[in-house]
């Protein structure tokens, strides 16, 4: 059937439920859906008013007699006809997966409620990211529910039309066989690890169809490069293996953080080295330098940081091949002239490169280097070959062997013009966006048959005549390899497609002509593979060993001699230069339509909802004096004595950031235009902008967010640009930035220490902040051990009794006393829990004007501070030390926001939670008033009911799509407005632990005694959960186990192992607040000998600066300021 | 001037007060006491579309509740059964009465020939599997707030009968509401759980009454709410993170 729509946006073909009646298809429903307008609205003619009003006051009456509205509305249960195996109503299912991606498969475990898959966690069985997951996995459910995605399969006459017209998949696929067999048929596919895409690339090869890929930040472009270089016919791929790592350096490398792949991995074996539990792991400890140009969060982690051009990199890599090779006499006389010639321009950091150097040879084997994906070949086989010399190729980093790389778009289109090809299928990817350079308006008329599979309309659709829909990885079957080789993980759905959609193994097995589904084929191929694990045990751990291929030759230095091209300039404020990097929120753009992305601010600028032209302060202090009303910083003299900025008219406007829109200029037809934000620790002269937000053709979501940068890219996709002018337009746009402040003034909020400030004194925390002198908290029972103080909470100081929060009961065998402690030493900033949590508690989306009015909804946030060495009060730090905390709801044992609320609905449990009862609230907001630690949220509107743009209008307002509603937890409340909210500690997680547990412990014992009744006997270690296995959501993500939860009553349990640990320390302790989260000091390993060494970090020298001098002020200040943000 | 009023009428804006005072409080106190789940739930008594009899199935043939309600002891919810469970009785018993026809229904669906195989001509909706019927469309009669997380999994497991929250099912011919499920119903019984437990293996057994023996001390201690609930440790929660999350 082909039905016409004039406008696909308009498409309100909505085939998800809406209510149990729909799916139930009762007659009433369908009638009340085939009426335009419910019975009756449509009736008021003809009614004479005065009647119409006799009427309404006597049903009004009437109403009020019979108290008809007292009654529940009627409800219907609706199970099953034959019920599935395996499932149990109310009982959530586990299912292996894995998500799919260009850079190494992601092993995951989906919770499924019902059939529907509700929150992502990884699967511990991958040891190397051991139950981790990153910020993109953890979001990635929420694209199943995305109301903009493509619900049915679309054509139309010509690629110019606008009207869509509807038809079914296999209708459209039907249309795609016969263009095989008129041959002439072209794929560019986005890259993928998937096993099975590849077994289907050879097959489509061998039948005559062209096979071409692209991937617009292609992070596996050097391996093939690197090949090349080294005169090997494959790709070597650099795989970091740091568990052993002792030394690091970053070149320009973002190994922690998104733009590098495998950053799971290497976040969890690097921060391993890092923890600290004692003076031997002090001494032990692993050292990070990172030499870059932006601020990542892998520069946030380093002991040592150099600010570099991403230009310079070249000089400055071959600078520290000389020295390195020189301390290892590894090397002639003529090689090392060489590499110190081309290293020449980098001098002024030779003090830095050479005791860097000497620290890396002290043990050679057990230091790695680590170039960025973006940089040019020649700092990738420097990097090879002095891992190579080191020895440390084996112990702390691998080289794979990898296949070569598919035919680019280049090949694609020399392809295209000279006419060879007919029909094209673009599957998956967006390549009209990512690769704007190239001519598809040229492409679109030449080609007749052009099909788009995709997740929803996008820019490439656009210059097609076809658009599929493809169906999520969680609705369809395929396999794939992780990053590093060594396993071969299986993706299978936990749904069937919600929409007409199809899979691209789908499409490709349409394209060679096989009538397999694509289970068969996957089932095919692991029984081909495999013979010793069946494919149903495949499915259950989600993870098959594999035996990667390592490069393990030697490559000659000689080689190195191929490369003799001119060094870049360096970067001037005439010569600006650009890094391009894929954006926080939406990767290359694939994520621009996920709420959850937009909203979770980027780790180091905070920004949501928008990118920004990063600037260095260097160059935002020139650009001022060179266009005077650029207002870009604040004035001088609008810093107050705190070095706060103080509002001015032209940088801020009603308090919001008002950021100047420049156009920036790369050549005449490479221009884009987008907002200058300045932010501390950039490279002079770098200007970062980010890649996949300003796209056109987006969802609702994703509309008007951001600049698209995609412009500046050439041919060759590299992402260094120089010679780049910046001219301001005089326009300004409001950025949404959830932390405008930088600095922490001098407060002890985030503790930080030297390694051998920690050998030295390892409880230097507790010596910071107010409590250090104040009077004790606990007062004689300060000393007391932590199990009794938290089931006691003894008096202290406190003139007033504290409250005995096991109410009515003077027994309670069983009961636990839940803590947190979150190790800012092993924290990255990545900002994985504030989305995880996002989707275990059901926290709605606000939108970039809410935000801008300071009501994310987030229930952890992420503090950002800057530290630095210099402050004249004027000058914007340029060299920065950054840190980390999660922030959310401390549970203190003596909360200040329980004895504010007027109706009881924020109280304590037994068990020390903060308690928060939604339905008692009635929203005096005095909670989130007297809050110290601002954590808790308020709903100002019914931010579930309805989307953003429609909040104003109240009752009046459309309601939302109901298919996002599928997605929520069952097991929290949805909140509606009116309401405060805050973490719980996964509430739900630790009521669903108890109930197992004691229901299995009754059980056992009844099957093992026979007994029944009171003769039955339980011991209390029955009844309590075991420890560890409670995971919050923001823990279970975390790659590095920084957040640790479980019983502190307990004091053989991790938590109190952590809280005993010397470095534990409370946030505003001194407030005799108790938090039941507590932090553990951040320690840093800076090396004595380097130029930039200080004795203590930043914040810490920040801290004693301002304490010291003036010690009784310190209190009183911290008191006012502290929580301020 | 004469007045225009009597002298008695002086008084009547304190009495006007004094009576919309009076019934003001009556109706605050009426709603108060009146509007509560245990006057607007109690007998709530839905015909259903099928007329399952309780009396007969769980009171005359002695069925087990959990042989329905099988999620009781496992889940959250004690779960509707669906049509497969009573198909596995009325495929041989009564398998052509009108009144099982939407149960039937719901368990064939596509199935037209009812020989479990997708057959020719039997795919209606073109997926390619036997697809099954409509639900039934059970009315709900037991229902907490969507804030209430209640457990059917702990409470059945721990002693505590269907008969304490649903009443006596086995003697309803058409099952009603039978006690107010309020917050204060549940307080009730969280705060003195010695009196709602009884022996695991007779959680379901609605008739049961707590014997007493005077010859058999033993008897009387296996039967002892109170040491029940010493010896498994039953610490029914009292805040608010108990139901509420």
């Amino acid at each position: 059937m082909i039905k016409e729509i004039p406008d696909h946006t308009l498409d309100s073909g909505k085939r998800y439920w809406k209510s149990l009646d729909d799916l139930a298809e009762t007659p009433s429903f369908k009638t009340w859906v085939e009426r335009e307008f419910p019975e009756g609205a449509s009736m008021l003619e003809g009614v004479q008013r005065r009647g119409f009003v006799k009427l309404m006051a006597a049903s009004f009456g009437l109403a009020g007699l019979g108290m008809t509205g007292c009654r529940r509305p009627e409800h219907t249960i609706l199970p099953y006809g034959k019920s599935p195996e395996e499932l149990i109503p109310g009982v959530p299912n586990f299912y292996a997966t894995s998500m799919p991606s260009a850079h190494g498969f992601i092993p995951l475990i989906v919770e499924s409620h019902s059939g529907r898959p509700t929150k992502v966690e990884g699967n511990p069985s991958y040891t190397p990211y051991g139950g981790g997951t990153n910020i993109y996995a953890q979001a990635s459910v929420l694209d199943i529910y995305d109301p903009d995605r493509t619900k049915t399969g679309l054509h139309r006459d010509s690629s110019d039309s606008s009207t869509w017209k509807s038809s079914s998949s296999s209708q459209l696929l039907g249309d795609v066989s016969n263009w095989v067999k008129e041959g002439k048929i072209a794929v560019l596919a986005d890259k993928s690890s998937s096993t099975a895409r590849k077994h289907l690339k050879t097959q489509l090869e061998s039948k005559g169809i062209e096979w071409f890929e692209h991937e617009s930040i292609d992070l596996s472009s050097p391996e093939n490069t690197l090949g090349k270089a080294f005169g090997i016919n494959h790709g070597l791929r650099l795989t970091p293996k740091l568990r052993k790592a002792s030394r690091v350096i970053s070149l320009d490398s973002d190994f922690l953080g998104n733009r590098e792949p495998n950053s799971l991995a290497n976040t969890r074996a690097l921060m391993k080295g890092r923890k600290v539990l004692s003076a031997n792991d002090a001494k032990k400890m692993n050292r990070l330098y990172s030499v870059e140009s932006d601020l990542t969060i892998t520069g946030g982690v380093a002991d040592h940081r150099l600010r570099l051009d991403s230009s310079q990199f070249v000089a400055f890599t071959n600078l520290l091949a000389a020295e390195i090779l020189t301390l290892l006499k590894k090397g002639d006389e003529p090689l090392i002239a060489k590499l110190n010639d081309r290293g020449s321009s980098q001098a002024q950091h030779s003090k830095w490169v050479l005791e860097c150097a000497k620290d890396i040879c002290k043990k050679p084997k057990n230091s790695v280097i680590l170039p960025g994906s973006h940089l040019p070949t020649e700092v990738h086989a420097l990097a090879f070959l002095i891992n190579q010399e080191l020895g440390a190729i084996g112990t702390t980093v691998e080289y794979q062997k990898t296949d070569n790389s598919a035919s680019s778009i280049s090949d694609f289109f020399k392809k295209i013009n000279d006419g060879d090809i007919e029909s094209v299928i673009f599957l998956g990817g967006n390549p009209v966006l990512t690769a704007s350079s190239y001519d598809w308006a040229d492409l679109s008329k030449k080609i007749k048959n052009k099909l788009h599979l995709g997740h929803s309309l996008n820019e490439t659709s656009l210059i097609c005549n076809f658009h599929l829909g493809q169906s999520h990885f969680l609705e369809s079957w395929d396999e794939g390899i992780t990053w590093d080789g060594s396993t071969i993980v299986p993706v299978q759905p936990l749904i069937a497609p919600l929409f007409d959609t199809v899979s691209d193994i789908e499409l490709l097995l349409k394209l060679i002509d096989s009538d397999k589904s694509s289970y068969d084929f996957v089932v095919s191929l692991q029984e081909k593979r495999s013979t010793s694990v069946s494919f149903e045990d495949f499915l259950r751990l989600g993870v098959e060993k594999l035996k990667p291929s390592i490069y393990s030759d030697k490559v000659s230095l000689t080689s190195l001699d191929q490369f003799k091209g001119k060094i870049a300039d360096k970067p001037s404020s005439e010569n600006l230069e650009v890094l391009l990097i894929p954006d926080f929120h939406a990767w290359d753009g694939r994520f621009a339509n996920n709420g959850w992305m937009q909203e979770c601010p980027d780790p180091i600028s905070k920004l949501t909802w928008d990118n920004a032209l990063l600037i260095s302060p260097v160059l935002a202090k020139e650009l001022e004096e060179k266009y005077p009303n650029l207002g870009l910083l604040p004035k001088p003299t609008m810093l107050n004595k705190n070095g706060q900025i103080a509002p001015d008219a032209a940088v801020f406007d009603h308090g919001k950031q008002k950021a100047p829109i420049v156009k920036l200029t790369v050549s005449e037809d490479q221009s884009i235009t987008g907002p200058l934000y300045v932010q501390p620790g950039l490279a002079d002269y770098s200007i970062i902008s980010t890649l996949g937000l300003g796209r056109e053709k987006v969802g609702n979501v994703g509309k008007g967010t951001g600049f698209n940068s995609y412009p500046l890219f050439n041919k060759d996709f590299n992402r260094i640009l120089s010679k780049v002018s910046l001219e301001p337009t005089g326009d300004f746009k409001i950025l949404a930035n959830v932390q405008e402040h930088w600095s922490m003034e001098g407060r002890a909020i985030v503790r930080e220490g030297n390694a051998n400030e920690y050998i030295s004194d390892q409880a230097f925390a507790s010596h910071m902040g107010a409590e250090s002198h104040s009077p004790k908290i606990w007062g004689k029972d300060q000393e007391a051990d932590l199990a009794y103080k938290a089931r006691t909470t003894p008096r202290g100081n406190s003139s007033y009794e504290h409250p005995d929060h096991n109410y009515e009961k003077s027994e309670t065998p069983g009961l636990h006393q839940w803590g947190m402690a979150i190790d800012l030493n092993q924290c990255t900033g990545c900002s994985a829990c504030v989305v995880a949590c996002q989707s275990e508690n059901n926290i709605p989306i606000v939108g970039k004007d809410q935000v801008l009015r300071g009501r994310e909804m987030h229930w952890i946030r992420l503090d950002r501070y800057f530290s630095s060495t210099e402050r004249d009060g004027a000058e914007l730090p340029s060299d920065v030390q950054v840190s980390f905390q999660g922030v959310a709801c401390m549970h203190c044992e003596t909360a200040p926001c329980e004895t504010v609320c007027p109706v009881n609905a924020t109280v304590h449990d037994e068990e020390g939670l903060n308690a928060m009862a939604y339905n008692r609230c009635v929203g005096t907001r005095y909670c989130a008033n007297n809050c110290p630690y601002k954590v808790r949220r308020f709903n100002f509107f019914d931010w579930n009911k309805r989307s953003t743009d429609e909040l104003y209008k109240g009752p009046l307002g459309e309601e939302n799509d109901s298919l996002p509603a599928m997605g929520k937890n069952p097991d929290v409340t949805v909140r509606m407005r009116g309401v405060m909210e805050k973490c719980t500690y996964c509430v739900q997680r630790i009521q669903e632990s108890k109930i197992q547990v004691k229901v299995k412990a009754q059980r056992n014992a009844m099957l093992e005694t026979g007994k029944d009744g009171a003769d039955l006997v339980l011991e209390e270690s029955d009844i309590k959960v075991p420890d560890g296995s409670i995971k919050t959501a923001c823990q279970q993500v975390c790659p590095s186990d920084s957040i640790s939860f479980g019983d502190i009553s307990d004091p053989n349990s991790e938590v109190s192992k952590l809280k005993n640990n010397p470095r534990d320390y409370s946030v505003l302790g001194y407030l005799n607040t108790r938090p039941r989260t507590t932090f553990l000091a951040k320690v840093r390993n800076p090396n004595p000998l380097m130029p930039d060494f200080e004795s203590s970090p930043h914040s810490s020298r920040e801290y004693h600066d301002k304490a010291h001098p003036v010690h009784h002020d310190d209190g009183e200040h911290d008191t006012h300021e502290e929580g301020s943000h | 001037m004469r007045n225009l009023f009597p002298r008695w009428t002086n008084t009547i804006p304190v009495k006007v007060i004094f009576a919309l005072g009076l019934i003001g409080g009556a109706v605050t106190a009426g709603i108060n006491y009146y509007a509560t789940p245990k006057y607007t739930r109690v007998g709530y008594q839905p015909t259903q579309p099928v007329s399952y009899n309780h009396e007969f199935h769980a009171g005359e043939l002695g069925i087990d509740c959990r042989y329905c309600h099988h999620g009781a002891d496992k889940s959250p919810h004690a779960n509707i059964p669906s049509a497969n469970v009573c198909m596995s009785c009325h495929k041989n018993v009564k398998a052509d009465s009108p009144l099982l026809a939407p149960i039937r229904d719901s368990y064939f669906g596509e199935d037209s020939n009812k020989d479990g195989k997708l057959s020719e001509g039997e795919d209606l909706n073109g997926d390619g599997i036997l697809t099954t019927g409509p639900s039934v469309p059970w009315v709900r009669i037991h229902k907490t707030p969507d804030y209430v997380y209640f457990n059917h999994a702990i409470h059945v497991n721990r002693g505590v009968s269907c008969v304490e929250c649903h009443g006596r099912i086995d003697q309803m011919e058409v099952v009603h509401h039978d006690k107010p499920l309020s917050m204060a119903f549940c307080l009730d019984c969280h705060r003195n759980p010695e009196d709602s437990l009884r022996p695991m293996n007779e959680v379901t057994n609605l008739s049961w009454t707590k014997q007493t023996d005077s010859n058999n001390s033993t008897f009387d201690s296996i039967h002892s709410g109170l040491d029940m609930k010493h010896n498994w440790g039953v610490n029914p929660p009292l805040s608010c993170t108990g139901c509420h999350r």
